[in-house]
């Protein structure tokens, strides 16, 4: 289609449906990631983390990007503020410093999660990323990939869907961000714990999680105008044929802790397509 | 001094009445105003319908016969109003400056389409307006089954024609 004449002005198609990110076309490869879940009390995988993003040149892709819950929670901006007193805030700042120089090489940009969808402006701009909206779709190499977390599409946990509905809401956002720290902490406490008592009650196994609806991800797909979902939220790294020539990869999620060891990068590439590349 | 309105009088649906934001959007709204008051949009139909995005319309005639429009208009996204459920904004192609007659109204909030940079890709969608009375005939018409029409998608399997625009 490339250079293709077009004798007529082009009608106004757009708004798209969705946002679309154009690689630059130096681009020759680019990383996905996502669920690394960082936090202070699990410093093996914030190592593996470490590792990846120092990389010798020669390793490195053009671009990573971040397809949420890169933290295990994010209660407001403020804690990468200096003047927190808490030892958490500075493992904050550290993962900040470290995605800050990475970018200083790299672009990194950044999509929401489940656990980290607080992350606003000031923390991206400290990270040095750049944010993306779920879903986005990447135009690389000439073929569009569609980019999402995943959790938007699990569509038969109505619960969680019904939460977060809630919690993506502009009101409760601002409510939730005019708490003090302290008290933001704790309410992040309990519904990590509500959540963790949820998996351990109904379904231990994270292959009993709701999945994601096929119906739904070919509907994006097909409105994206493209032929790959690559997603990450339900820990089960994968990749499923949805028919019509469709697909969705599933990103691996990090546990350094595990066994064994679970760390992965998906790399996309003009030579090789796409990869997956184990860190441990 | 008071912000202009318009009424679109959509055939079978009903009345939807726009709120235009002079003051923010002055070279939209001078645009839009004058396609209303020229007649342009009398006899044009709602071509591109996308249920959870946007309804956008102003360029067609039923049939799918494309009206010609007056020279582009500069973009305004970067005005701060943003692209919030029943606002009305001003369609384009991927050049930012190209939009003329076409419009949409966002039936979600579309933060996607605001303004974050200067640039291609980051200019955004210019809002001028808002929808200040009949949101539910815009979800009526968000809810029609739409298909195929030519090179189109997501055209109204039955037109929905706006029969007039009036400024009120």
């Amino acid at each position: 289609m490339a250079g293709a004449p077009c004798p007529v002005p082009m009608p106004e198609t757009t708004p798209d449906r969705f946002a679309t990110l154009r690689a630059p076309a130096h681009w020759q490869a680019v990383d996905f990631i996502s669920d690394l879940h960082l936090q202070a009390a699990e410093p093996a995988t914030l190592a593996l983390w470490q590792h990846y993003l120092q990389q010798p040149p020669a390793q490195r892709a053009d671009a990573l990007f971040i397809l949420g819950d890169l933290f295990e929670v994010w209660i407001g901006d403020d804690v990468l503020a200096p003047q927190a007193q808490d030892t958490t805030p500075s493992y904050w700042r550290t993962c900040a410093q470290l995605l800050r120089e990475h970018s200083r090489h790299t672009p990194v940009y950044f999509m929401h999660g489940n656990r980290d969808f607080l992350l606003g402006a000031s923390a991206l701009g400290a990270c040095g990323m750049q944010g993306l909206f779920d879903p986005t779709v990447l135009a690389f190499q000439g073929e569009r990939w569609l980019l999402s977390h995943g959790d938007a599409l699990c569509l038969a946990d109505t619960d969680y869907q019904q939460f977060r509905a809630v919690v993506r809401s502009a009101d409760w956002q601002r409510d939730f961000l005019a708490k003090p720290l302290s008290e933001r902490e704790a309410i992040a406490r309990g519904l990590r714990e509500q959540s963790e008592a949820r998996k351990r009650g109904s379904a231990h196994d994270p292959s009993l999680w709701a999945d994601v609806d096929a119906g739904s991800a070919r509907e994006w797909l097909q409105a994206a105008g493209s032929q790959t979902l690559i997603h990450g939220h339900t820990h089960r790294p994968d990749q499923h044929d949805l028919g019509q020539g469709l697909r969705r990869v599933v990103l691996s999620d990090w546990d350094a802790t595990a066994l064994p060891p679970r760390a992965e990068v998906l790399r996309l590439s003009a030579q090789d397509g796409l990869q997956r590349l184990p860190l441990c | 001094m008071a912000n202009p309105q318009v009424e679109l009088h959509i055939a079978n649906f009903g009345i939807v009445t726009l709120e235009l934001d002079a003051e923010k959007a002055p070279l939209s709204t001078a645009n839009f105003l004058s396609y209303v008051n020229k007649g342009h949009y009398n006899n044009t139909v709602f071509h591109r319908v996308i249920p959870g995005f946007m309804v956008q319309g102003g360029g067609f005639e039923p049939g799918m016969n494309q009206k010609p429009a007056d020279a582009p208009i500069n973009n305004e996204a970067n005005n701060g109003l943003k692209n919030e459920l029943y606002t009305v904004a001003m369609a384009r192609t991927s050049d930012p400056h190209s939009a003329s007659a076409q419009f949409f109204i966002n039936v979600a909030n579309n933060g996607f389409l605001n303004h974050t940079a200067p640039s291609a890709q980051g200019w955004g969608y210019a809002v001028f307006g808002k929808v200040v009375a009949g949101s539910d005939i815009v979800k009526k018409i968000e809810g029609v089954a739409t298909g195929r029409k030519g090179f189109h998608d997501d055209v109204p399997k039955e037109d929905v024609v706006i029969e007039k625009a009036v400024a009120i």
